[in-house]
C-alpha cells in the first residue's frame, strides 16, 4: 500500500447551518427505566437527535474506527462550516485522537436555528478544506526530507468527506465546481510554495443527509471523474441511523478494512452469572487479514451483517485458551482491530478479556469438519490485533535437524553459558534521546552491537575448550572485566579473584581442566594452573583497551601470576605439546599490545618477595584513587605464611631494577583487602557466598548458577 | 519457494532440430536436457526446494507432485509422451489449483513454464486467451496474475528471431506483464542446441536457484550459513521507495528478547538458517543433509565434529525461550529462533520483519533499542521477573477506554460521560431529558429513601438543564458536575 494515497488526509466538511439544528425525526428510547416498572407512570416526551448530532455522531465513529486501526499515518481535519469555516484540528500527530475533536466539537456545540441562514454556507468549509489538503503533514515533510533530490516522489493526494443538506442536483452540481475550482487556485498558490503542496488526487464525497420520512431532493451518484485532479461521488442518506450505517461503509472502503465475525464467544449472563450464553463480535481491521480467504476463494461468508450493508463478513470460532503458555506461532501478518459495536456487552467482553493479556486462537470453520486454527486474536501493550497464522502445508517441512549438520556432532556447547550471556544482552527501549560525549545523538541499537562485540571478545564455545569458564572462582573477574568501564569495587574485585586463584594454586587445588582428547590423566597440576593463568590472560588481555582500570587488572594478575622457572625453561626449549588455549590466545591477537610481558616472568618470584616485604615494612594507605570497599567485612583468623612464591636462584641486576621499579608501581595499587585485613596473614575467602547459600559452596568447579 | 515445471508436450515439441553431429534431437529432447541440469543442480544445492511436474497439450496433468525426490522428477522427464496441441491457459488454472491446494494463498512459488512458443491455434491458444482475457467473469477469470506470489519463468525452445517472426514474443511478453511483471523470458542464444539450452537453463539457475550464502555474527562469534529459501527482495512503498530491499549477507545479531516480548510477530517470511562449512574456495563442502557420496559424508562427519556457533546459539535460544534480534540491512530486521518440527527435530529458523524503522509497535523503534546494561535499573528486574514490553500507545484505542453505558444514570460519574458525549455531539435535547428522568425519579422516591438523595437527584437534573442551555458557564466540556455538599449528619467532618 501507498503511505501517501488518498487515505492519508481526510478532511471532514460538516455543515452547521441553522437547518441542521432540525430533528432527524427519527425517535431516541431513552426512558428506558419505565419498561420495568409496574406502576402506571407517564412516559417522558420522546427525544430525537437532531441532523446536527447525527452527522457528528457518524463522523466521530468513521474516526473512532479509523483511528482503532490505523492510528498513525491517516489523518483527519474536522472542519465545521457556517457562516466561515471553523477547523478543529491540524494535521500533526498528537491531534489526532478522538478525545480532541470531541473536546472541539462541544466547543462548537449545535447549530443555532435562529442565525441567518443567508450568512450560512457549506462553501466555507469546503473551501478550507482544499486549503488544508494543500498544507504538507509532518509525515510528508519526513519522507521529503528523507528522499532528497527524489522528494517529488512523495504524493499529495486527499479525500473531502462532506456532509450536508444539500437543496437539489444543481446545489450539488455547484458544490463540485466550487472545489474544482478551489483547487485549481490553491493548486497555483503551492506551486510557489515551499509549505504548501499541490493536490494531485482529490475524493470529493458528498454527503446529502435528510431528516426520515422526508423526499431526497438530491439524487445518489457513483464516483465520476470531474477533472484529471478531482472525482467526486454523491450519497443520499436519510439521517439517524442510516447515515451512521452509511459512514460505516465508506470508512470500510475507504481503508481497505473488512469484517470478522468472532462467534460463540462464551460469557458469562448478567443476570445469572453461572450459566453462560454463545455471543458473536463482529470486528473490522484491514483486509489483508482475510488474504488467505480472497485467494483460495474458500470464503465462508456470514449473512450481511447489519441492515442495509451490503458487506460481507468472515466468521471464525472462538477457541477457547487452554493454557498461557507462550508460543511463537508462524504469524504471516497482524492488523489491529475495531469492535463494529464497541460499546456492547458483548464487544467489550471479548476486548477486555484480550486486553487483559490473554490470546485467543480463532478456527475456520469448514465443511470437511477439519480444524484448521487460521487467525489468533491477541494484544499488546493496550492495542488488540488479530493475527493471520499460516494453516497452510510448510515448505520447510522435515528439513535437517541441526544435530545432523555443522557442528551438530559436538556436544559440549556451553549452552547455560551462553543462555546467561542472552539475558545479560537482551534489549530494552530507550525512548529519550541520549548523547555521546561529542554531542551527537547515541543510537542504542549500536550501543547493543558494541556491548555484543565486548562480550564475545574471548568466547569459547565449548566446555572443553576453557578452563577459567568452567571455575566458579572466576566467576566475578569474567562478569565484570566485559564491561565498557569499571568501577574501583570491579577492580577490586578482579584482584580478589586472582589473589585467590594464587591462593587455590598454592593449595594445589585440583582445576577442572578437561582430558578430552588426552590419554592417561592429563596434564599435571602445575600445567593446569599454566593453561589456567594464560586463558585468564587471554580474557583480560582482550579488554586492556577498553579502560585504565582494565589495564590496572592485567598489571595485577601479571604481577600475582607464577610460572616455576623450571617450566618456562621448558617452554623455551619449546615443547611439542601445543594447548588449546594457544589457539584462544591467538583468537585475540589483535587485543594483544605488549608482547614483552613472558620476558618478566622470571622476575615474578623476585617481585612477589619485594611486595611481601613492602607489605610489612610499611602500613599501606589507600592510594587516593583506590578508596576501600566501603562493604569490607571482618575475616577470620589465620596461621600460615602469606600465599607467595619465593624466588629461586641468584638475582640479577635486571630483576634489582625491576624489582625497584615495582615497588613503586605496587604503591599505586590497592593491596588485596584479604591480605590488609587478614589475621596472621590468613583470610576466609567468599565469606558473603556463604552468607547468602547458607551453605559451603566449592571454590572451584562450577557450581549451579541461580 | 517451491517450483513448478510446467512442460509443453504438445506435438510441435517433437519438430526436428538440425545439429551437426549425427543424432537427431527433438526441442522436446532439448527441454528434458535442459530441465535435466535444473534438477541436477537443485538435488545438489537447494535440495530443500519442493518442486512439481506438470505436463500439458490441449489438457494438463500433474505428473509429479511436489517433491524433493529429484530422481523421481527426473524419471518422469524420460517417460513423457507425445500429445495434440498447446493450450497455454488451462495448464495455466492447472498450476493455480495444484498450488492453492498445496501451498495455499501466500507461499510465494516459482513457475518454470518449457515451451517452444508455439502457442496453439484456436479456442484455448494463447492468443484467443490474450484477446478475451477482459471479457471474463469471476469464475472464468484468466488464471494471471497467480493468486500467490509469484514469478513466471518462460524457457523457450526457440531462439530469438524464431520467436520474433511471429507475435509469440509478444504474448508471452504480455504474460509475463499479467503476471504483474514478475518473471522473465529465456530464450536460447544462437543454434538450437544441447550447449546453447544449457546455458539458457544456467542463466535460469543463476537467477533463480543460487543457495544464499550468509555470515551469521554476533560479536566475534561467527558461523557461515545458508539461508533457505532465498530471502526475496522486498519492495517497502512503490511510490516513495520502488528500489527492492536485499538482505545483507552479513546477519548481525544486536541483542535478545524473550519469546513472551515478541509475541508472535508477524513476519514476511521464515527462512531454515543452515551453517555450513566452505572450503579454501569459499564452496560449499556440505549442508550437513545426508548424501550418498562418501567423500561428502566424511566431509560432513568433520564438519559435524568443529563446533559451530550456530549450534550453540541454537540450543540456548530454545532452552532460554528467546529469540536473537538480527539486523538484515538498514532499518530492516529479523528473529533468529529454534523451531521444533513435529518430528521434534529442531533447527535454527530466521524471520524476516517488514523492513522500516518500527515493524512491530509493541516493540517500539528498533534503534531505540539498547542493551539492559545501559539502564538505570534492570528493566527485567532483578529477579527476572518484569519486562519493559510491550510498550503502551500514547492513545488508547476506543476499546481500551472505559466504556459508557449510555442513559442509565447510575452515578454522577457516569453523568459527566453522558453529559460530556451529549455536549460533543451537540445532543442537547438529551441532557433535558435525562434531567427530567432524574426530575421524576425524585417524585417517587420510596419513604425509606435518605433524605439526601431527593437533593443530589434534584441537583443533577438541574445542573444537566443549565448545561442544556448551552450557555457557556455550565456547558463547559471540561467543566464536572460535582456532587450537591449537604450534611444530614450534624457533624460536617464525618462525611466526605
Amino acid at each position: 500500500m501507498k503511505i501517501f494515497s488518498e487515505s492519508h488526509k481526510t478532511v471532514f466538511v460538516v455543515d452547521h447551518c441553522p437547518y441542521m439544528a432540525e430533528s432527524c425525526r427519527q425517535h431516541v428510547e431513552f426512558d428506558m427505566l419505565v419498561k420495568n416498572r409496574t406502576q402506571g407512570i407517564i412516559p417522558l416526551a420522546p427525544i430525537s437527535k437532531s441532523l446536527w448530532t447525527c452527522s457528528v455522531e457518524s463522523s466521530m465513529e468513521y474516526c473512532r474506527i479509523m483511528y482503532d486501526i490505523f492510528p498513525f499515518k491517516k489523518l483527519v481535519n474536522f472542519i465545521v462550516s457556517d457562516s466561515g469555516a471553523h477547523v478543529l484540528n491540524s494535521w500533526t500527530q498528537e491531534d489526532q485522537n478522538l478525545q480532541e475533536l470531541m473536546a472541539a466539537l462541544a466547543a462548537v456545540g449545535p447549530p443555532n436555528p435562529r442565525a441567518d441562514p443567508e450568512c450560512c454556507s457549506i462553501l466555507h468549509g469546503l473551501v478550507a478544506a482544499v486549503e488544508t489538503l494543500c498544507k504538507i503533514t509532518e509525515y510528508q515533510h519526513e519522507a521529503r526530507t528523507l528522499l532528497m533530490e527524489n522528494a517529488e516522489r512523495v504524493g499529495n493526494r486527499g479525500r473531502i468527506i462532506c456532509i450536508t443538506n444539500a437543496k437539489s442536483d444543481s446545489h450539488v452540481r455547484m458544490l463540485e465546481d466550487c472545489v474544482q475550482e478551489t483547487i485549481h487556485e490553491h493548486n497555483k498558490l503551492a506551486a510557489n510554495s515551499d509549505h504548501l503542496m499541490q493536490i494531485q488526487k482529490c475524493e470529493l464525497v458528498l454527503i446529502h443527509t435528510y431528516a426520515v420520512g422526508e423526499d431526497s431532493l438530491v439524487s445518489d451518484r457513483p464516483k465520476k471523474e470531474l477533472s484529471p485532479v478531482l472525482t467526486s461521488e454523491v450519497h443520499s442518506v436519510r439521517a439517524g441511523r442510516h447515515l451512521a450505517t452509511k459512514l460505516n461503509i465508506l470508512v470500510q472502503q475507504h481503508f481497505d478494512l473488512a469484517s470478522t465475525t468472532i462467534t460463540n464467544i462464551p460469557m458469562k449472563e448478567e443476570q445469572h452469572a453461572n450459566t453462560s450464553a454463545n455471543y458473536d463480535v463482529e470486528l473490522l481491521h484491514h483486509k489483508d487479514a482475510h488474504v488467505d480467504f480472497l485467494k483460495s476463494g474458500d470464503t465462508h461468508i456470514g449473512g450481511s451483517s447489519r441492515e442495509g450493508s451490503f458487506k460481507e463478513t468472515i466468521t471464525l470460532k472462538w477457541c477457547t485458551p487452554r493454557t498461557n503458555n507462550i508460543e511463537l506461532h508462524y504469524c504471516t501478518g497482524a492488523y489491529r482491530i475495531s469492535p463494529v459495536d464497541v460499546n456492547s456487552r458483548p464487544s467489550s467482553c471479548l476486548t477486555n478479556f484480550l486486553l487483559n493479556g490473554r490470546s485467543v486462537l480463532l478456527e475456520q470453520p469448514r465443511k470437511s469438519g477439519s480444524k484448521v486454527i487460521s487467525h489468533m486474536l491477541s494484544s499488546h501493550g493496550g492495542e488488540i490485533f488479530l493475527h493471520v497464522l499460516s494453516s497452510s502445508r510448510s515448505i520447510l517441512e522435515d528439513p535437517p535437524s541441526i544435530s545432523e549438520g555443522c557442528g551438530g556432532r559436538v556436544t559440549d556447547y556451553r549452552i547455560t553459558d551462553f543462555g546467561e550471556f542472552m539475558r545479560e544482552n537482551r534489549l530494552t527501549p530507550f525512548l529519550d534521546p541520549r548523547y555521546k560525549i561529542d554531542g551527537t545523538l547515541e543510537i542504542p541499537l549500536e550501543r547493543a552491537k558494541d556491548q555484543l562485540e565486548k562480550h564475545t571478545r574471548y568466547w569459547p564455545m565449548i566446555i572443553s575448550q576453557t578452563t577459567i569458564f568452567n571455575m566458579q572462582a572466576v566467576v566475578p573477574l569474567a562478569s565484570v572485566i566485559v564491561k565498557e568501564s569499571l568501577t574501583e569495587e570491579d577492580v577490586l574485585n578482579c584482584q580478589k579473584t586472582i589473589y585467590n586463584l594464587v591462593d587455590m594454586e598454592r593449595k594445589n587445588d585440583p582445576l577442572p581442566i578437561s582430558t578430552v582428547g588426552t590419554r592417561g590423566k592429563g596434564p599435571k597440576r602445575d600445567e593446569q594452573y599454566r593453561i589456567m593463568w594464560n586463558e585468564l590472560e587471554t580474557l583480560v588481555r582482550a579488554h586492556i583497551n577498553n579502560s585504565e582500570k582494565h589495564q590496572r587488572v592485567l598489571e595485577c594478575l601479571m604481577a600475582c601470576r607464577s610460572k616455576p622457572p623450571e617450566e618456562e625453561e621448558r617452554k623455551k626449549r619449546g615443547r611439542k605439546r601445543e594447548d588449546k588455549e594457544d589457539k584462544s590466545e591467538k583468537a585475540v591477537k589483535d587485543y594483544e599490545q605488549e608482547k614483552s610481558w613472558q620476558d618478566s616472568e622470571r622476575l615474578k618470584g623476585i617481585l612477589e618477595r619485594g611486595r611481601e616485604e613492602l607489605a610489612e615494612a610499611e602500613i599501606i594507605k589507600d592510594s587516593p584513587d583506590s578508596p576501600e570497599p566501603p562493604n569490607k567485612k571482618p575475616l577470620v583468623e589465620m596461621d600460615e605464611a602469606p600465599p607467595v612464591e619465593k624466588s629461586k636462584g641468584p638475582v640479577s641486576l635486571l630483576s634489582l631494577w625491576s624489582n625497584r621499579i615495582n615497588t613503586a608501581n605496587s604503591r599505586k595499587h590497592q593491596e588485596f583487602a584479604g591480605r590488609l585485613n587478614s589475621v596472621n596473614n590468613r583470610a576466609e575467602l567468599y565469606q558473603h557466598l556463604k552468607e547468602e547459600n547458607g551453605m559451603e559452596t566449592t571454590e572451584n568447579g562450577k557450581g549451579s548458577r541461580q | 519457494m517451491p517450483t513448478v515445471v510446467v512442460m509443453d508436450v504438445s506435438l510441435s515439441m517433437t519438430r526436428p532440430v538440425s545439429v551437426e553431429g549425427s543424432e537427431e534431437y527433438q526441442r522436446k529432447h532439448l527441454a528434458a536436457h535442459g530441465l535435466t541440469m535444473l534438477f541436477e543442480h537443485m538435488a545438489t544445492n537447494y535440495k530443500l526446494e519442493f518442486t512439481a511436474l506438470v505436463v500439458f497439450s490441449s489438457l494438463w496433468e500433474l505428473m509429479v507432485p511436489f517433491t524433493r525426490d529429484y530422481n523421481t522428477l527426473q524419471e518422469a522427464l524420460s517417460n513423457m509422451d507425445d500429445y495434440d496441441k498447446t493450450c497455454l491457459e488451462s495448464a495455466l488454472v492447472g498450476v493455480c489449483n495444484i498450488v492453492q491446494q498445496e501451498w495455499g494463498g501466500a507461499i510465494p512459488c516459482q513457475v518454470v513454464l518449457v515451451t517452444d512458443g508455439c502457442l496453439g491455434i484456436g479456442r484455448g491458444s494463447l492468443r484467443h486467451s490474450l484477446a478475451t482475457h477482459t471479457q471474463r467473469s469471476e469464475s472464468n477469470r484468466f488464471p494471471l496474475p497467480f493468486p500467490f506470489p509469484s514469478k513466471l519463468y518462460i524457457m523457450c525452445m526457440a531462439n530469438l528471431e524464431e520467436l520474433q517472426s511471429t507475435d509469440s514474443l509478444d504474448c508471452l511478453e504480455r504474460l509475463i506483464d499479467l503476471n504483474n511483471g514478475e518473471g522473465q523470458i529465456f530464450t536460447i542464444d544462437g543454434p538450437l542446441c544441447l550447449k546453447n539450452v544449457q546455458s539458457m537453463f544456467g542463466k535460469l539457475i543463476d537467477l533463480a536457484y543460487t543457495p544464499f550464502h550468509a555470515v551469521l555474527k554476533c560479536g566475534h562469534l561467527t558461523a557461515d550459513v545458508q539461508v533457505f529459501p532465498r530471502p526475496e527482495p522486498f519492495v517497502v512503498d512503490e511510490e516513495i521507495d520502488p528500489i527492492p530491499k536485499v538482505i545483507n549477507t552479513d546477519l548481525e545479531i544486536v541483542g535478545f528478547i524473550d519469546i513472551a516480548d515478541i509475541s508472535s510477530p508477524p513476519v514476511l517470511s521464515r527462512h531454515l538458517v543452515l551453517p555450513i562449512a566452505l572450503n579454501k574456495e569459499g564452496d560449499e563442502v556440505g549442508t550437513g543433509i545426508t548424501d550418498d557420496n562418501e567423500d561428502e559424508n566424511s566431509a560432513n562427519q568433520i564438519a559435524g565434529k568443529i563446533p559451530n556457533f550456530c549450534v550453540l546459539l541454537h540450543g540456548s535460544l530454545k532452552v532460554e525461550g528467546m529469540v536473537a534480534i538480527v539486523q538484515l540491512g538498514p532499518e530492516w530486521h529479523g528473529m533468529l529462533y529454534s523451531q521444533a518440527d513435529s518430528k521434534k527435530k529442531s533447527n535454527l529458523m530466521m524471520s524476516l520483519f517488514e523492513p522500516g524503522p518500527e515493524p512491530l509497535p509493541w516493540l517500539g523503534k528498533m534503534a531505540q533499542l539498547g542493551p539492559i546494561s545501559d539502564a538505570k535499573e534492570n528493566p527485567y528486574g532483578e529477579d527476572d521477573n518484569k519486562s519493559p514490553f510491550p510498550l503502551q500507545p500514547k492513545n488508547k484505542r476506543s476499546y481500551a477506554q472505559n466504556v459508557t453505558v449510555w442513559i442509565k444514570p447510575s452515578g454522577l460519574q457516569e453523568l459527566n460521560r453522558l453529559r460530556k458525549a451529549a455536549l460533543a455531539f451537540g445532543f442537547l435535547d438529551l441532557l433535558k431529558g435525562v434531567a427530567d428522568m432524574l426530575e421524576r425519579e425524585c417524585t417517587l422516591l420510596p419513604d425509606t429513601a435518605h433524605p439526601d438523595a431527593a437533593f443530589q437527584l434534584t441537583h443533577a437534573a438541574q445542573q444537566l438543564k443549565l448545561a442544556s442551555t448551552g450557555t457557556s458557564e455550565y456547558a463547559g466540556y471540561e467543566h464536572n458536575i460535582t456532587p450537591l455538599h449537604t450534611d444530614f449528619s450534624g457533624s460536617s467532618t464525618e462525611r466526605m
